[in-house]
């Protein structure tokens, strides 16, 4: 139940044995190497090649997010010198086509421009030159308040062209006229100086080719891209994940402390593996090597369950990871929380399609498939809830009472088979079994909390911090069976022992026990929901199937599928959300500190 | 009205209202809580931080069952 037990060492060897000794421990994986401090001893340099890896690293990074992603990789894969070598080479060729790119978008981009311009000129019967007008005639193009030119100009003082977005005004350019039309002017499209001379179509034409001929270019660019991709992005890939080994590797030495003609490194490794340890490491260095336990402080944590806890320990880290002395709760998430999930959503048909949700999420999402084996936990239990209760997807299943499914079949022993109590029909049901299982979860909690203390700091401290709270309850509960004469001395007892234990915060913290105990309450909003949004997509679907037609049985069972694919989404969510959460705040509150330094052995990070 | 209808408006408004102050606190605090997991923050902390507010809404469902009589 607590985190693996941890022991500190220190490896001490002479300097020509640093090489082995770092490879040994990557290798071993077993070894957090903590950061060497102290003035007396410099920290050690990293191992030269380091330097050259990183740079090699950071072009072949650089290289991998610039190529696009491939599904059909070249089969033959390129060694790792083969790499190395052409890395920077490629880089400048990949850097080159992608600039070339840039460039060649930024055109089109640009073309695009002109050619919306030159599109609202469509129409207009003039050639292009014309539009800049000459010595004696302006003209202007755009929105053009035509009425209002009509009144101001004399017809011989200009002519008017009309686009089909635009028009264009050619005017004799005198001071007068050149105003008068100005002023007529709601919106001028300015003109891109282009060298060309000819009716506007055929601009629009010749702008739209060089367009496409920018287009093809970007597209062989792309190509090429792609060709480098399929050849190249398998290996470097391979390429990036063998260097940075090499570079955790080469960079190691900076945690060690050094001499001129010695080094140490300290750390932590299991308890449990310190022989093997020991026995590899003499090995690879023909016992040149020194190795002692230490005294340490602040061992990290490794969780240490069986199997069937482990899917619920990234729950726990999920929280906070457990400090090494205090009890890894993620045995109690276990034992309540796929409960608990599955009373609150407690419906078989629900229990189904979740499972399948989650077991779609353990095959494709593999970094979480801890998780969602949990999760499946909880699904099972929403079947085994669900089957108990008699629902699956809203409808009753089991017993005498409103069977739908018996309505359905007329199977007889479908009426026979006992359910627990109907949900929908017996809330009041629900509601003690939440607050009598919040009872429960929060004294599980003080109880747990109780034996951390009892370990750390012993049992008085561990019968004033955690027992008087029990304590206070059991008054309560006597003041409430046998009155106040019995449950008041009890209570004050109890809080005398609580000052004492906790000081005032203790005190002040009463009232957030019975906040924490109507917490659960949520159970039950939770558990109203479920069977409430089940009811109501059953409920939609209802008139369709009675309408009897053909049309009417595909619209019900459409509404069926889309309402309950629905609700398994959001009943997870609910189920999962309020579940944890009472296990985190009410539960975990009683005992947990949490902020342990995760365990994390020298090479493992490579897997 | 009858009594009856009185106390469901009662009950309704004990819900509601404390759902509203609940969702507008958590909202306040959910968005700061975005912030600072972004920033790299304890996710647990910030859970219990934004779940603070829950207890409102707790609190009113449990005064909406004693108008309806349902405790």
């Amino acid at each position: 139940m607590k985190p693996l037990e941890m022991t500190k060492i220190s490896i001490t060897a002479p300097k020509n044995q640093l090489r082995p000794v770092v490879e040994g421990l990557y290798e071993l994986q077993l070894m957090d190497i903590e950061d060497h401090e102290g003035d007396v001893i410099e920290s050690g340099k990293p191992f030269e090649e380091a330097e050259q890896l990183s740079e090699t690293i950071v072009d072949i990074r650089s290289l991998i997010s610039k190529l696009p992603e491939q599904d059909k990789q070249s089969t033959q894969t390129k060694d790792i010198g083969q790499v190395q070598n052409k890395a920077t080479e490629l880089e400048e060729r990949v850097e080159n086509i992608q600039k070339k790119i840039d460039r060649l978008s930024n055109q089109s981009e640009k073309l695009d421009d002109r050619i919306k311009t030159l599109e609202k000129l469509k129409g207009i019967d003039l050639n292009y030159e014309d539009l800049s007008g000459t010595k004696n005639l302006g003209a202007v193009a755009g929105d053009l308040d035509t009425e209002k030119l009509n009144k101001e100009c004399s017809e011989d003082d200009y002519k008017l062209f009309k686009g089909k977005k635009s028009k264009v005004a050619v005017y004799r350019k005198e001071k007068d006229v050149e105003e008068a039309v100005n002023s007529c002017v709601e919106s001028r499209i300015s003109l891109p100086e282009l060298d060309y001379e000819g009716p506007i179509e055929g601009l629009i034409d010749k702008k739209k080719e060089e367009k496409q001929k920018v287009e093809d270019q970007i597209r062989e660019k792309e190509d090429e891209l792609e060709n480098i991709s399929r050849e190249w992005r398998g290996s470097l890939v391979k390429a990036e994940e063998f260097l940075s080994q090499k570079v955790e590797k080469a960079e190691a030495p900076i945690n060690f402390g050094t001499t001129e003609n010695a080094f140490i490194a300290k750390g932590w490794i299991p308890s449990e593996k310190l022989d093997e340890l020991k026995e590899k490491m003499c090995d690879i260095t023909d016992g040149k090597i020194y190795i002692e336990e230490e005294e340490g402080e602040n061992p990290p944590v490794k969780h240490d369950n069986p199997s069937i806890v482990q899917p619920f320990e990234p729950l726990t880290d999920l929280m906070s990871v457990p400090k090494y002395n205090e009890v890894d709760p993620s045995f109690i998430i276990l034992l309540t929380f796929p409960a608990l999930f599955g009373f609150m959503i407690g419906d078989a048909g629900y229990g189904l399609t979740s499972l399948l949700v989650f077991a779609a999420g353990y095959k494709f999402l593999p970094s979480a498939q801890k998780i969602f084996q949990s999760l499946m936990y909880a699904s099972i239990f929403t079947i085994i809830f669900g089957l108990a209760f008699g629902d699956a997807f809203g409808y009753v299943i089991f017993g005498p009472k409103h069977n739908a499914l018996y309505a359905l079949t007329g199977l007889e022993f479908l009426k026979e088979i006992p359910i627990l109590f109907h949900r929908a029909e017996h809330l009041g049901q629900v509601l003690p079994v939440a607050v009598g299982f919040g009872v429960f979860h929060i004294n599980m909690g003080y109880l747990v909390g109780f034996y951390n203390e009892y370990t750390n700091h012993g049992f008085i401290e561990a019968f004033l911090e955690k027992g008087s709270w029990v304590m206070l309850e059991i008054s309560a509960l006597a003041a409430y069976l046998y009155g106040a004469v019995v449950g008041a001395p009890l209570g004050l007892i109890s809080l005398a022992l609580l000052y004492k234990g906790e000081g005032i915060e203790g005190i002040v913290e009463i009232p957030s026990l019975i906040a924490n105990i109507l917490s659960y309450l949520r159970v039950f909003g939770v558990s109203i929901a479920a069977v409430a949004l089940a009811k109501v997509v059953n409920g939609l679907a209802a008139p369709a199937f009675n309408s009897g037609t053909a049309l009417g049985l595909a619209a019900g069972t459409a509404i069926l599928i889309f309402g309950h694919t629905f609700n398994t989404f959001i009943k997870i969510l609910e189920g999962f959300l309020q579940g944890i959460r009472l296990h985190y705040v009410e539960m975990f509150g009683k005992f947990y500190e949490g902020g342990g330094k995760k365990y994390a052995p020298f090479g493992a990070t490579s897997n | 009205m009858a009594i009856e209808g009185m106390a469901a408006i009662g009950a309704a408004a004990a819900v509601s209202l404390t759902a509203i102050a609940t969702a507008y606190t958590q909202a306040k605090i959910g968005a700061a809580g975005v912030g600072a997991l972004a920033e790299d923050g304890d996710f647990g902390n910030i859970l219990i931080l934004t779940v603070i507010p829950e207890t409102m809404v707790i609190f009113g469902l449990v005064v909406a069952l004693i108008i309806t009589g349902f405790i």
